[in-house]
């Protein structure tokens, strides 16, 4: 009994697939669930406090995603900031955007949470800064950072793995390269010239078209040559690696595709003739499954393509966000660092709730002896 | 009965508490005629080849100086002094008896498990005794011998692993290691004579290559050639010697199993001969497929190049061929994955109290993308 795994297989194997993977009807349901249960919190500790407007000033679920990518943003300048590598900027916003899929910004605002949502990212992506000095960078305290950190393990379910694009984009800049060379590998069900034909088949491709992102000019003879051929492709690599950097984390991409369909998308959007033309070559005309794949690569460029940075908030817009979430935000945690502290230490009716257990033990054994030999004759001793 | 050979019994003096073994106090020697009561340790010794008892002082004064006729009238077999031993049983009968059931059970030691059924098992035993019983009772002696001879050569290996797992029963775990260390070292020590016997074979050739390299003063080529010839010949001789050794002694046995008195046993189970193990398959049956790439010998990316020339790099043994597959992998994986479909396949399969929601959430949705 053979089993014969795919990569396909390999994807549907991870946490991020089974998790953190949503349709986007199913996304908008979650992130609706949250909301309305923050408003129903948010109720109740209105009428606690008997706070007039609390509850007429509460955020609506479009300003709270946008507070939530203006947070994502801020972490990509600040790890940018501590000169770490891409993948540590697309853990920690992928951790900001899950959390906050379970979480409510009233309840734990993202000015006291992406820091810690940083520090975590560094450590699972192993590139790991001290504690005290990733502090001192930031100028926060280490007790600040460290107390949330906790409830962003369980909002995560513990689950740490975020795949990513680059080493894929990577994969494809390989064989590209490959390919131009003439040096190619032989995909089973698809039909190619083989590897010279392949070669000048590549000589031949037109040129990138207006909206397509590579800073790749054709050479002004007109005859095309290897090396130009090479050039094109690194243009497009790094027009896509940039369109991975920022668009694809700042929208919901990883959410409602999977990464190998992001990447090609940030490649499509970059060259698209070169992008198709290589696709050709790796889906076999015939397969049924392959205008579905391109379809569901256009649907990820148009998300990638329709996004820009002026969607994203401004300094004011922030602080004007964050003033109003201020006097609506959930009281009970609003010190995180005293519930994180308290948390480690243990409660006090832990402590009462033992004492008293072993109280009623010794008094159980005391009656169990006087059942068995009677009461003792000089009245009760202790 | 026990198909086992027969424990050997204590020593009857012990029980008696008296030296000498089993006889009354006034058990006269047949040949000298001294007797117990004049000589208190007085012991009589036994040949298995006639059974005949005698004292040990005749065995020493007869049998001291060779193998001589036995003193005994009418009994004219030559004897041996060091084929005589100490009397188990009190009936002479009975120890002859026990010996010869002890030389067949060494021969027909076949157990009940090598059978199919016990009918086969018990017709075995049956025939065991019926060569027993013609042993024992004088009828058809010579005969009988030959027929265990003849089952004796064909069957010697089956003989000698039968005997074997009943001598390993009954050895002790650390008797067994002794056991196997002895035969490594003879094993050693038959390889290293081999290996001298090379050597010296090579060292004469290469002396014979330079003698004839003087005496012919031909090219050294050639002679070279002639000299691995020889030698190549020399090894194949010995090779081809020892096969036919081998073959004989198989054609002698098979000759010699094809008498009159040819043994055959019915209802042997057919022994299965267990297959070489399989090597250690570390996915158990689990494969995985490439189907979008092909992973090539060369990438000629220079982030590669450069790995692969990198000396920090490939000193701990790190494969760049490694991280082109997993780039390669990352590339595809996922790419037939489309997620809305199979997360909505996964809900509506999962959990049916979604569903509604689900269902209701498509009115309300939105159009955002941040």
């Amino acid at each position: 009994m053979t089993q014969t795994l795919t990569e396909d297989d390999l994807y549907r194997a991870s946490t991020q697939f089974r998790l953190w993977s949503f349709s986007p009807e199913s996304l908008a349901v979650l992130r609706q669930k949250t909301h309305e249960l923050a408003r129903e919190r948010g109720r109740q500790y209105g009428s606690e406090n008997n706070d007039a407007d609390g509850m007429a000033d509460h955020l609506s679920k479009e300003e709270e995603l946008q507070l939530v990518q203006r947070y994502c943003e801020q972490i990509r300048t600040t790890s940018d900031h501590f000169k770490w590598p891409v993948q540590v900027k697309a853990t920690a916003v992928q951790y900001l955007r899950r959390f906050y899929l379970s979480n409510s910004v009233r309840t734990y605002p993202p000015k006291e949470v992406y820091k810690t949502v940083l520090f975590l990212a560094c450590k699972t992506e192993a590139t790991h800064m001290a504690l005290p000095e990733y502090a001192r960078r930031i100028s926060t305290a280490p007790e600040v950072i460290l107390a949330p950190e906790y409830k962003i393990m369980q909002a995560l379910r513990f689950t740490l793995d975020v795949r990513q694009p680059y080493r894929g984009l990577k994969g494809v800049l390989m064989e590209m390269l490959n390919m131009a060379q003439g040096m190619v590998g032989q995909v089973e069900g698809v039909e190619t010239k083989g590897a010279k034909q392949l070669q000048q088949d590549m000589l031949l491709l037109e040129q990138p078209g207006h909206h397509d992102r590579t800073p790749w000019k054709a050479p002004s003879s007109g005859k095309m040559e290897v090396k130009h051929i090479t050039d094109r492709i690194n243009a497009a690599y790094s027009a896509a690696k940039a369109l991975l950097d920022g668009p694809a984390l700042l929208t919901d991409v990883y959410f409602l595709y999977t990464s190998s369909q992001i990447l090609l998308a940030a490649l499509h959007l970059a060259d698209e003739p070169l992008t198709s033309f290589y696709l050709n070559t790796k889906l076999p005309l015939t397969s049924d499954l392959r205008p579905r794949i391109l379809g569901t690569i256009a649907a990820c460029a148009d998300i990638l393509q329709t996004f820009s940075t002026d969607q994203i908030l401004t300094k004011e817009g922030r602080d004007g966000l964050e003033a109003r979430l201020e006097k609506c935000r959930d009281p009970a945690t609003r010190d995180l660092v005293k519930a994180h502290a308290a948390a480690k230490r243990g409660s006090e009716s832990d402590e009462e709730e033992k004492i008293r257990k072993r109280k009623a033990a010794r008094e159980k054994h005391e009656r169990e002896g006087d059942d068995f030999f009677g009461p003792s004759i000089g009245g009760k001793k202790g | 009965m026990s198909r086992l050979a027969q424990p050997k019994a204590s020593p009857v003096s012990k029980r008696d508490g008296r030296i000498g073994g089993v006889g009354g106090p006034d058990e006269i020697c047949p040949v000298c005629k001294s007797s117990r009561y004049l000589n208190a340790s007085l012991r009589f010794l036994v040949n298995p080849e006639c059974y005949h008892k005698m004292c040990e002082s005749c065995v020493d004064r007869i049998f001291s100086h060779g193998p001589a006729p036995c003193p005994i009238p009418k009994c004219g077999r030559t004897l041996r002094k060091h084929r005589f031993r100490e009397q188990t049983f009190e009936d002479l009968r009975v120890e002859r008896e026990v010996d010869i059931r002890k030389k067949v059970a060494a021969v027909f030691n076949k157990r009940e498990e090598d059978f199919g059924s016990l009918r086969d098992y018990n017709d075995y035993l049956n025939d065991v005794e019926d060569i027993t019983f013609n042993l024992t009772e004088k009828i058809d002696v010579e005969q009988t011998e030959k027929r265990l001879e003849a089952y004796r050569q064909a069957n010697a290996r089956e003989i000698e692993d039968n005997m074997r797992t009943a001598a390993e029963e009954k050895q002790s775990f650390a008797q067994l290691q002794k056991l196997e260390r002895q035969q490594a070292r003879q094993r050693r020590e038959a390889a290293r004579r081999e290996e001298e016997e090379e050597r010296r074979e090579v060292e004469e050739n290469r002396k014979d290559v330079l003698s004839r390299l003087q005496a012919t003063g031909a090219d050294a080529e050639t002679v070279a050639k002639e000299g691995q010839r020889v030698q190549l010949r020399k090894r194949m001789d010995r090779q081809a010697a020892q096969d036919r050794q081998r073959q004989l002694q198989a054609a002698e046995d098979v000759r010699a199993g094809n008498g009159s008195s040819n043994f055959v046993i019915k209802g042997l189970k057919a022994k299965v001969k267990a297959e070489p193990e399989a090597p250690i398959d570390p996915f158990e049956n689990l494969r995985f497929a490439n189907t979008y790439y092909e992973l090539q010998d060369n990438y000629i990316w220079e982030g590669i190049q450069e790995a692969k020339k990198d000396v920090r790099q490939t000193a701990g043994g790190y494969d760049v061929g490694e991280f082109a597959r997993r780039s390669l992998v990352a590339a595809f994986s996922g790419l037939g994955v489309f997620v809305a479909d199979e997360v909505a396949e996964r809900d509506r399969v999962g959990q049916d109290g979604e569903v509604s929601t689900v269902r209701a959430a498509i009115g309300v949705r939105d159009m955002e993308t941040g």
